[in-house]
């Protein structure tokens, strides 16, 4: 029974005869058992599947997509069931006035969750490319309907906080959603650009000739046409031989010329900006990196993001969700910014990209500039190159999916048509069907839906969001997790006494990354000793050789450049006297402790 | 066009304020509403945005009619926060321009070109000029770590000497880099070491090391400068450069207003960068990369071209040499607005003759420092000089510590009485530039009517301006409009060839397109062509 009917208010019981009453009491109480009955199992009759939730209070169906106002509710209904692990907040509003929603994920009972080393996770920076959305919402209700049962998610959300934000373009993609468009548009945002620079804006893009919400495409019947339909499956449109005739020719995109000037499709609603080339590290203007629009975070919504990780420097680690393709990209984006990247840092964005290869078959680690494209100025170019984090875009779903082998998206590999007859029953393609064009006369029109290509087929969804989410999880388990593992007292007589502190790192991540350390980006750790009088103060460099470099000012709080991952540091102070004392650490990145 | 600058000259020559000395921004406030109050149909003011610290940038809109549709330029001051004369430039225009607004001249120009005016984009870092404490000062209020160890404005300028400016130290040390000028020895240069000379002073700016780690004044108040602060070539995480390109409210309202102007064909900023003394020369190997750090060819010869008018109008020479350092507006004008962007200081300490009867000789060592202290002793310019004086200082215990030095703005910030004529020509060199805008026109109109009905319409695009309708560059930019040929039919007409729309690229100055169509019917059909930098024409033509 579907869900709309059930929550259908019943008939309002009316003053009859006795028979048509009883009948009304006996119709209104089956309507309730049922009702209740469909809602909530009993949790008797249920059994635990191996790492799933088996009754979550917030309930969702994995097996689909949802526009902004749907992605609200659920983040809605996860905070309301854990407010002691999820906080919800708008970070700022769209062009169009919609919120960017962030949900806090944390054990709000450990700690200071703004100290905690920080996984900043987002989705759906290009409209089209929605199923990030999802994929972050998974994370949030996996992480809170979990906590109750698994020790180590207990253990992650006491020592690390997670930033979601399901979706920081929510305009284009309730327009990809509900606007007639193919599975590759919008990719930008919704603000209008005169692309075609003729001094109108938007007058001629993609035109839903049928009236379906998609955007298919138009062939025409041609002698001298260089197509000819598949024989095994009449859907599909290949090439013809290099010295055959062939039958079809191919118009491209649905669409006419709207405004007279010899163009179809030139200067549409879908092709305005790209919103990932509007960010502040290498930054190009758009005659050198299309898309590009006025400056970095000229775009209201990727300001939004930039002002709350300013807010927020306990981010160490993060990741923005695309599609498609199936790749953990790193930067950099800019050819010539391969200095940015050095060794020290490649060998930890190695270790966890490769370790996102075992644990998402299908996925390869690449790098951007090199196994993509050049791109100036996109997001994970500023969270690294800008702000020292450690960056990882995945671009979600691969071909490989369909059959767990090889397989492209390619538009001559059938391996799409032989997916979606036998495992979706060609739900998703549009049969070709005649239509009478205004230019072009008597066509056809057909394709692949939007929901096809780029998003996840519906029963594949839930797995690859419980993968990625894994990935992310081992990213964010790996930002720093910092000790004090000894405290050591010497007696240096004159009523002097050497204090020696290691502060180790147990985690991949240092506390400043190369590029980081470079610039200077975020302050230094500071390791202080408080409660006695202190006369002098040095940071170890060697304590076999006792090797140290003394910091003159302020020695009773000890500034280290940073504490290296899987590493620790050493340092040491001379007081006066006794008594009880203390040592703090203060790191942006790493937390704080105390002993 | 000769009777039109004829009464330029004797309007400038009258119509100036009798401001006696530079404005601060209470009294550039002032002068900007007295112009909008007694010109309202001409020139209308707006605070573009408040800065951090308080203050209205203000933006004065000079022209008639619809404004923001004509071709227009821009001109900017306070690009630089030491920089006190560009502001003073950029409102002395505004005041020529509409003391003359009575005239012929002038009306004509305001009916065909528009004047956008910024004349402080540094409202608080000016402010320090006026100040009790005197440094030169481009950043503005926002605090900022500009060392970067974790303290905001931790250690800033000491006024050691107690005389209200700060100028410099100069410590006596074997290993100090600097030695007296061999001419004027108040001044201090870097020895050569491969000349074999030897350096007697290490030179610090004036004040102490307040935090203790081995630096001077590395940071005090403040501030992002406005020209370091925009995109091309952004010095990320340098002093002054803000945490990232365009993060300050002065920078991005003056972006985000700039590119919703499409009309705007040419920005001229007054600060240190300079390429009208000398034009950029055209580099294949600078244009011939993905990221392009040279101006195109077509572009640098409209630069040749503007760079002779500037010369030609100051008579101006022997300019200062200057290189714009990363995220200057002045290129960022050009790379990614995609405009004619032309910068220069408006005035500069001109190279001074030795003058025999004070016994001066030709210096055997060029610098700019002892350049102005001769051209100061020969003007009689008081005050420029704080001789070098001992003091005792706590960071260099044993040592011998002078402060002295050339007052600060002194070399940049001429004598106020030269002003009045050092805008007479900068504002001569702005109203002849604007002579030179692109201005489309549609000429050589034939009609040829063939059999049934058809007609042949031939007809020249023209750029009647000597500068090309938009820049080389702006070709690739979505924010530069075509030039848009229209067609327009009624009724039953029909285009049987031709385009009904279509856009041109850049016209360069003096030149030409031709277009033609077949129409068929009868009646009048219009043509227009035109764009925000050009202007429109339009035209009917009877089939």
């Amino acid at each position: 029974m579907k869900r709309e009917v059930l929550l259908q208010e019943p008939k309002p019981l009316m003053l009859h005869s006795n028979q048509e009453t009883m009948k009304h009491i006996i119709n209104f109480l089956v309507f309730i058992t049922l009702t209740i009955s469909a809602l909530a199992q009993n949790a008797d009759q249920l059994f635990k599947a191996a790492g799933s939730p088996v009754n979550p209070k917030v309930a969702v169906s994995w097996n689909r997509y949802n526009d902004h106002a749907g992605i609200t509710e659920i983040l809605r209904k996860i905070e309301k069931a854990y407010p002691g692990l999820a906080k919800l907040q708008s970070i700022g509003k769209s062009y169009k006035g919609r919120d960017i929603w962030c949900i806090t994920i944390t054990d709000f009972a450990k700690g200071d969750p703004d100290k905690k080393p920080g996984m900043y996770i987002d989705g759906n920076i290009h409209s089209n490319e929605v199923q990030g959305a999802e994929f972050s919402l998974y994370t949030a209700w996996y992480l809170t309907e979990s906590f109750a049962d698994t020790k180590f998610i207990q253990q992650l959300l006491a020592d690390k906080v997670f930033y979601i934000v399901p979706t920081i373009n929510p305009d284009g993609r309730d327009s990809y959603f509900h606007e007639p468009n193919t599975a590759s548009s919008p990719r930008s945002g919704v603000i209008p650009i005169d692309n075609d620079r003729d001094g109108a804006v938007d007058e001629d893009g993609y035109d839903d000739l049928d009236g379906d919400n998609e955007i298919l495409i138009m062939r025409r019947k041609n002698p001298n046409g260089r197509y000819r339909l598949d024989p095994a499956d009449p859907r599909r449109m290949v090439v013809v031989g290099v010295d055959e005739k062939g039958d079809y020719e191919m118009l491209g995109l649905e669409g006419k010329d709207n405004d007279g000037d010899g163009m179809v499709n030139e200067d549409g609603y879908t092709f305005q900006y790209d919103p990932n080339r509007d960010w502040g590290w290498g930054w190009q203007p758009n005659y050198i990196q299309n898309g590009a629009y006025k400056y970095p975070f000229s775009l209201p919504e990727t300001r939004a993001v930039m002002e709350f990780v300013m807010k927020h420097p306990n981010i160490a680690a993060a990741q923005s969700y695309h599609n498609a393709g199936g790749m953990i990209l790193r930067g950099p984006g800019d050819p010539t910014d391969q200095v940015t990247y050095n060794a020290a840092d490649i060998r930890v964005y190695d270790a966890i990209g490769k370790k996102g290869e075992e644990l998402i078959p299908g996925y390869r680690y690449l790098v951007v500039h090199k196994d993509l494209y050049p791109a100036y100025g996109g997001e994970l170019d500023w969270f690294y190159g800008g702000r020292g984090v450690y960056t990882y875009s995945n671009e979600l779903w691969t071909p490989y999916q369909f059959f767990n082998k090889e397989a492209t998206r390619d538009a001559q590999d059938n391996s799409s048509f032989t997916f979606d007859r036998w495992l979706l029953f060609k739900d998703a393609f549009v049969d070709w069907h005649e239509f009478d064009h205004p230019q072009y006369g008597k066509i056809e029109i057909g394709g692949f839906k939007k929901n096809f290509g780029r998003a996840h087929p519906g029963f594949l969804l839930e797995s690859d969001a419980h993968r990625n989410m894994s990935f992310t999880i081992y990213h964010g388990y790996h930002t720093p997790k910092l000790n004090i593992d000894t405290i050591m007292e010497k007696d240096l007589g004159n009523g002097l006494k050497q204090v020696t502190a290691v502060v180790s790192n147990s985690r991949l991540m240092p506390t400043h990354s190369s590029q980081d350390l470079k610039f200077k980006i975020e302050r230094p750790d500071i390791i202080s000793l408080s409660g006695v009088k202190v006369v002098a103060g040095m940071v170890v460099d060697n304590a076999d050789l006792n090797i140290s470099t003394e910091q003159k000012n302020d020695p009773a709080n000890i500034q280290v450049a940073n504490i290296p991952g899987l590493g620790a540091v050493t340092v040491r102070w001379i007081m006066q006297g006794s008594g009880k004392y203390t040592v703090t650490v203060e790191s942006r990145k790493g937390g704080n402790i105390v002993r | 066009m000769r009777n039109f600058l004829f009464f330029i000259l004797l309007v400038l020559s009258h119509g100036l304020t009798t401001a006696q000395g530079y404005s601060d921004h209470a009294k550039q406030t002032a002068r900007l509403q007295a112009l909008a109050k007694s010109n309202p149909q001409l020139a209308k003011l707006r605070s573009l945005v408040k800065t951090a610290g308080g203050k209205d940038v203000w933006q004065l809109t000079i022209g008639t009619g619809k404004v923001d549709e004509k071709p227009a330029i821009v001109v900017v001051g306070g690009v630089e926060g030491n920089h006190i004369l560009g502001t003073e430039l950029a409102i002395g225009f505004a005041e020529s321009v509409l003391s003359g607004s009575g005239t012929d001249s002038i009306k004509s120009l305001l009916a065909r070109t528009t004047f956008y005016v910024f004349p402080n984009m540094s409202p608080d870092a000016t402010e320090q000029y006026f100040a009790s404490l005197k440094y030169e000062r481009q950043s503005n209020t926002v605090a900022t770590d500009d060392d970067r160890d974790g303290k905001v404005n931790e250690d800033g300028f000491d006024d050691l000497d107690g005389n209200g400016k700060i100028t410099w130290m100069r410590v006596e040390s074997p290993i100090g880099e600097y030695r007296p000028h061999p001419d004027d020895p108040r001044v201090m240069v870097k020895a050569d070491l491969s000349k074999g000379e030897k350096g007697r002073y290490l030179i610090f700016s004036e004040g102490r090391d307040n935090d203790k780690d081995g630096q001077f004044n590395e940071d005090g108040e403040g501030g992002v400068n406005f020209n370091k602060n925009f995109t091309y070539k952004h010095p990320s995480f340098t002093p002054g450069s803000g945490e990232m390109p365009v993060s300050e409210l002065e920078n991005r309202a003056m972006v985000d207003y700039l590119f919703e102007r499409s009309s705007v064909f040419a920005i001229l900023s007054f600060g240190s960068n300079n390429n009208l003394s000398t034009p950029i020369s055209f580099n294949p190997l600078a244009v011939n990369q993905t990221i392009i750090t040279g101006w195109l060819e077509p572009d640098t010869k409209v630069n040749a071209m503007v760079s002779d008018l500037y010369n030609k109008t100051t008579g101006y020479k022997d300019a200062p040499k200057a290189g714009p350092a990363g995220g200057d507006f002045f290129s960022w004008g050009y790379y990614h607005y995609s405009r004619y962007s032309f910068s220069t200081p408006g005035w500069w300490v001109p190279k001074t003759k030795p003058d025999s009867t004070k016994n001066e000789k030709a210096f055997t060592l060029d610098d700019a420092g002892a350049n102005f202290l001769r051209w100061a002793g020969q003007q009689s310019i008081p005050d420029v000089f704080v001789d070098w004086k001992t003091i005792d200082h706590p960071d260099f215990p044993g040592q011998k510590v002078e402060v002295g030095g050339i007052v600060p703005y002194a070399i940049n910030t001429p004598p106020y009485k030269l002003v009045p004529d050092i805008v007479k020509k900068n504002t001569m060199f702005v109203l002849k530039m604007a002579d030179l805008q692109p201005q489309i026109d549609l000429a050589n109109i034939k009609t040829e009517k063939l059999t049934n009905g058809l007609t042949r319409i031939t007809v020249d695009v023209m750029n009647k301006g000597t500068i090309a309708s938009h820049s080389k560059l702006g070709e690739r930019s979505y924010w530069v409009k075509k030039v848009n040929v229209k067609l327009n039919t009624t009724g039953n007409q029909s285009v049987v060839s031709g385009k009904k729309n279509q856009g041109l690229n850049s016209l360069e100055g003096y030149s030409s397109q031709t277009l033609t169509w077949l129409v068929k019917g009868e009646g009048k059909v219009t043509i227009e062509a035109g764009s925000p930098t050009t202007g429109t024409k339009t035209i009917d033509v009877t089939l």
